[in-house]
């Protein structure tokens, strides 16, 4: 059931790629827009490339959230899904797991706009991977919740964001932090806490959300 | 789906009275007759009001996530009407403390905000309780904006341990300030009135306000 | 935490204004709202 749903999720995906190429651009010239805003001061840059690829990141997760119930609001397939006796957790978790991936993808896209913009090239790749897979998993959970309930409402752009954001700080925090100790350096090495920090975000909120899916898209 | 009729307004009004009472009795107790604090000097008498807002507040975040509990278990609407309330007398009261742990702070510390954790934790939470309450106003159908509501205020509530943790934790980097400790003098007798003052004022709150979310309910349904 | 801070009132009486205020504020608009039409 999960891995037809997580099939069906993925084959969506693929078909509107081109979307995320624009989605990816989008969270480029965020990026640019930031080196904007601070300034041509090098050394401002680099200390706070991590905090501009998360913040680049979390709002390019806001389209691509926001897009991932479209098609179901288009054709007002979330009813008909409602009828199949397929369980809604899979479907939630499918969705899930699907955004996660897009926004695993996004990050790693711009690892390369952050290190050419903000000059924070690392030799910590593979740390640098975990903390993007663990913090998007942090985005996605209660994003695709959010997004489930906020597709059928009006003004969905701005409630999608108004309710993820407070939401995820503490894994918006940890992720800035841990990118930031990849970059910079980890002379306490506090890397492995602000990891396992993100992890118990991850877990609390994954269970939680699939827990409550359900009722969100009762009736 | 339907609710009962709202209750009379008795009981309120008089806890109301009761309360905004003791509160003028603690606070002219606080500001006029405790001693000044050997350091802080004056400032530390906004811990009078201070401290007993903080204190209702958890109190009333605890209240709406109950009610938003029990709204998902029973599906009775009343406890979406007691939700309503919750959100709007948390979401006041919240930011009634963060003014006062501001003006608290620019004396003190010298700057209007610091990532204090408390503080920090207090303000995302505010954030949520907006967002919340901005989520009823775009959804006309009452059953699924209670349900909706219940839903986002569980997420949001379980969020805020984990965000008090991870802010001491992130501060705990730089220098930590001396946190807003209860009134250190031995003139604990103003504080515990306006304690029992706002939180008397607070019930009296959630309980009007449930009435007119009730009203307002029952208006919807016909 | 250097020396003593001296000349808070004004600190004080802003808060506990904005105390007041937002206090009896919300109390007298909940009243009003209550009594209307019934």
């Amino acid at each position: 059931m999960l891995t037809a749903a997580l099939r069906k999720e993925l084959l969506l995906q693929w078909r509107s790629r081109s979307q995320m190429m624009a989605v990816f651009v989008f969270g480029a010239t965020s990026l640019l827009l930031f080196s904007f805003a601070i300034g041509p001061n090098a050394a401002a840059l680099r200390t706070f490339s991590a905090g501009f690829l998360w913040l680049g990141l979390l709002l390019s997760s806001t389209l691509t959230l926001a897009e991932s119930f479209h098609a179901e609001m288009e054709n007002r397939a979330l009813e008909g899904l409602l009828l199949l006796p397929s369980n809604p957790r899979s479907l939630y978790y499918g969705k899930a797991i699907a955004n996660w991936l897009q926004l695993t993808l996004l990050g790693i896209a711009l690892v390369p706009v952050m290190v050419v913009l903000y000059d924070a090239g690392t030799t910590q790749l593979l740390t640098l991977l975990v903390v993007i897979l663990l913090g998007t998993a942090g985005l996605s959970a209660p994003g695709t919740l959010y997004a489930a309930m906020t597709a059928q409402v009006r003004a969905k752009q701005t409630l999608l964001p108004l309710l993820l954001f407070p939401l995820i700080v503490p894994a918006l925090l940890a992720s800035v932090k841990a990118t930031s100790l990849a970059i910079l350096g980890d002379p306490m090495h506090d890397l492995r806490n602000w990891l396992t920090l993100l992890g118990a975000f991850d877990l609390i909120y994954w269970s939680l959300c699939g827990l409550l899916y359900p009722k969100v898209i009762e009736e | 789906m339907d609710i009962a009729p709202p209750s009379t307004t008795k009981t309120p009004m008089i806890l109301l009275a009761l309360g905004f009472a003791l509160l003028v009795i603690g606070s002219y107790l606080g500001l006029f007759v405790a001693p000044a604090e050997q350091y802080m000097g004056q400032v530390q008498r906004i811990m009078y009001v201070h401290v007993p807002t903080v204190w209702s507040w958890m109190l009333c975040v605890c209240f709406t996530f109950i009610a938003a509990v029990i709204f998902l278990f029973r599906n009775d609407l009343k406890w979406d009407a007691r939700l309503e309330a919750g959100l709007e007398v948390g979401t006041l009261l919240c930011a009634m403390l963060c003014c006062q742990g501001a003006i608290w702070a620019k004396p003190t510390w010298g700057v209007w905000w610091d990532w204090d954790p408390r503080l920090t934790s207090v303000a995302v939470l505010l954030f949520a309780f907006l967002g919340i309450i901005a989520l009823r106003q775009f959804v006309d159908d009452p059953p699924r904006r209670a349900v909706w509501s219940a839903v986002a205020t569980i997420i949001a509530s379980a969020d805020l341990p984990i965000v008090y943790f991870s802010v001491k934790w992130w501060n705990s980097l730089h220098q930590t300030q001396s946190s807003p400790s209860t009134v250190s003098s031995a003139f604990h007798l103003p504080l515990r009135i306006n304690a029992f003052g706002v939180f008397f004022v607070m019930v009296a709150f959630v309980m009007l306000r449930s009435r007119l979310a009730t009203r307002k309910l029952r208006e919807e349904l016909v | 935490m250097q020396g003593v801070v001296t000349g808070g009132w004004g600190f004080v009486i802003a808060a506990y204004s904005i105390t007041g205020i937002a206090l009896f504020g919300y109390a007298a608009w909940l009243i009003q709202k209550n009594r209307e039409r019934r």
